[in-house]
């Protein structure tokens, strides 16, 4: 990653304010339980997984979760609230600024550093992921959508399960 | 000063102070993880090449598993012969040959003593010959290697016994597979009750074979008299198929249905499955009385196509291990089995038990009767006397 461009134009910071914006409505749409809306936020034709950093680091594929379709997403929330048991409990993301990588036609290439909170009803809040995003976004209709979003992370010792996206 | 454990007359109760008793836990690493058992600590496709190697812990002992240069897998106490510092510290990786930081000694990949600074002022009759690493015994199953701190362990093929068949089967037939990937878990539970899961849960604790309509088809759950066991049956078809936005994810493309499930629970908590077209083995390291750590690494075949691997890749994802739509629950049950063992008297188990004076062997698919013969098993390696009266 290189040092952005000093002068940066208006038009950039209109993409990364808009990206900021993106991931905000996303990271909020988890957290307050809105989990029906999260795959609206993918292109119907899309990937996106959650990937231990260790495995990218080492050039393994296998992830915790993989949907290379948008009906995947769905089946992960229908699974969430219908089939899986596990231990109730708040998320809570906090983002870092994203950073424009490459805008070209496949769409915009982006990454942003996020670690992601969790409070099970012990009522403790503990760090549970830390990592990032690396996305490729695209315009349909205006509105900025995922082409791509690998959530890579450095917490590579789960705590015993996940079931919420991140 | 907690009360001894009394173990109970009947054959199908476990006193649940075993799975939170810190004294119990540490006679358990030097019976049990440091005794005479085999454990499985990596597969050769893990460390496929000339100089790989990784890092596991056997119960507290830090070990190397290394492909050597000559391409001979050994595994060796992860510990300088010098003065005991560790050597290695990543997970995983290549080496021409593990240095010791601290004096420089380096160590070739066969674990032979290359280098030690300042070896003509080492005490008088020094050898370097005998400054090796340290070796285990190790032996090998269909690319499985396992290795034991114990010489009286006996032979792998007679320690594996009946469970031998359903773990060639789970490691794809012959061995050959290639890595995918990891997923790496703590439990908040003993490492007893993460390997303590029965054949009679699967289709209630489950909710999503239910909603699938996917109910499992014939089977047979054979247990060994030392504590493993294996489980065989078939995939029925998915009745409710559409249930799933995207049902390609649960196709069988490599599999025969007719077995399409085989689990291999080798005593003391290793588990190897081929569930649908997931291969998968979950190294396990308790690493305290109420902590327990899995490695869930996951495997193609050699002889897979392109488009076989990415099939096993989503299903690898998706589906098992603690974050598999169809059974992370039981990620949730080791740690809440462990909170409820904190309450006093006997966890007992009830389906299939035909009687309660001896174990027996012969147990079908779905009963959780299968697992009293590891639970005697323990109760005898550990000392446990069982209670005269009921
Ligand atoms: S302790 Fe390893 S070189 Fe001295
Ligand atoms: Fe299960």
């Amino acid at each position: 990653m290189s040092l952005p461009a000093a002068a940066m134009n208006v038009e950039r910071q209109l993409l990364l304010s808009e990206i900021a914006e993106f991931n905000a409505a996303y990271a909020h749409c988890i957290d307050d339980d809105q989990l029906e809306q999260w795959p609206e936020f993918f292109a119907e034709d899309c990937e996106y997984q959650i990937i231990p950093r260790e495995n990218v680091d080492l050039g393994l594929p296998a992830a915790i979760v993989f949907c290379d379709n948008r009906g995947m997403l769905i089946d992960r929330v229908v699974a969430l609230r219908k089939a899986n048991i596990y231990p109730a409990h708040y998320s809570r993301h906090v983002l870092g600024a994203p950073v424009l990588l490459d805008a070209d036609g496949r769409g915009l290439h982006s990454q942003t550093s996020y670690v992601l909170m969790l409070t099970r009803m012990d009522g403790e809040t503990r760090l549970f992921s830390a990592g990032k995003y690396v996305d490729v976004m695209v315009r349909e209709n205006g509105v900025l959508r995922l082409k791509n979003r690998s959530v890579v992370f450095d917490t590579h010792r789960i705590d015993t399960l996940l079931v919420t996206p991140i | 000063m907690n009360a001894p454990i009394q173990w109970p007359k009947a054959v199908n109760e476990i006193p649940k102070a075993i799975f939170t008793d810190a004294a119990l836990y540490e006679r358990e690493i030097e019976t049990i993880f440091h005794g005479a058992q085999w454990h499985a600590l990596a597969h050769r496709a893990e460390i496929a090449n000339p100089g790989d190697f990784k890092t596991m812990l056997l119960g507290r002992m830090p070990v190397i598993v290394a492909n050597g240069e000559d391409g001979k897998i050994r595994v060796f106490f992860n510990s300088c012969t010098h003065r005991g510092n560790q050597v290695e510290m990543a997970s995983c990786g290549n080496r021409k040959a593990f240095e010791c930081p601290y004096h420089r000694w380096m160590f070739r990949t066969n674990g032979e003593l290359a280098i030690c600074p300042g070896s003509e002022e080492f005490s008088p009759g020094f050898d370097k010959k005998d400054y090796g690493l340290r070796e285990l015994r190790t032996a090998e199953f269909c690319g499985l290697i396992f290795a034991t701190a114990s010489a009286d362990t006996p032979a792998l093929e007679s320690w594996l016994g009946a469970v031998a068949g359903t773990l060639a089967g789970a490691l794809g037939g012959d061995g050959r597979l290639k890595l995918l990937g990891y997923q790496k878990v703590r439990y908040a539970s003993n490492w007893k009750a993460y390997s303590d899961n029965d054949g009679y849960h699967a289709p209630l604790l489950h909710v999503g074979f239910r909603l699938l309509g996917w109910q499992g088809g014939q089977g047979s759950q054979k247990p060994t008299p030392n504590g493993h066991l294996a489980f065989e049956s078939q995939l029925k078809p998915v009745v409710n198929r559409d249930f799933l936005k995207d049902p390609s994810l649960i196709d069988l493309k490599a599999t025969d249905p007719e077995s399409g499930s085989l689990i291999a629970q080798l005593f003391p908590h290793t588990v190897i499955t081929k569930h649908m077209d997931v291969i998968n083995v979950r190294f396990a390291t308790p690493i305290s009385v109420d902590c327990t750590e899995v490695h869930y690494a996951y495997f193609s075949h050699a002889d897979d196509s392109e488009e076989l691997v990415r099939h096993r890749i989503r299903q690898s994802s998706n589906l098992l291990g603690p974050c598999g739509m169809v059974s992370m629950e039981d990620a949730s049950i080791f740690n809440r089995i462990h909170i409820g063992s904190f309450t006093p008297g006997n966890a007992k188990f009830q389906k299939g038990v035909k009687r309660t004076d001896e174990v027996w062997f012969d147990v079908k698919q779905n009963d959780e009767s299968g697992n009293l013969p590891k639970w005697n098993y323990y109760c005898q390696l550990m000392g446990f006397q069982r209670s005269e009266v009921a």
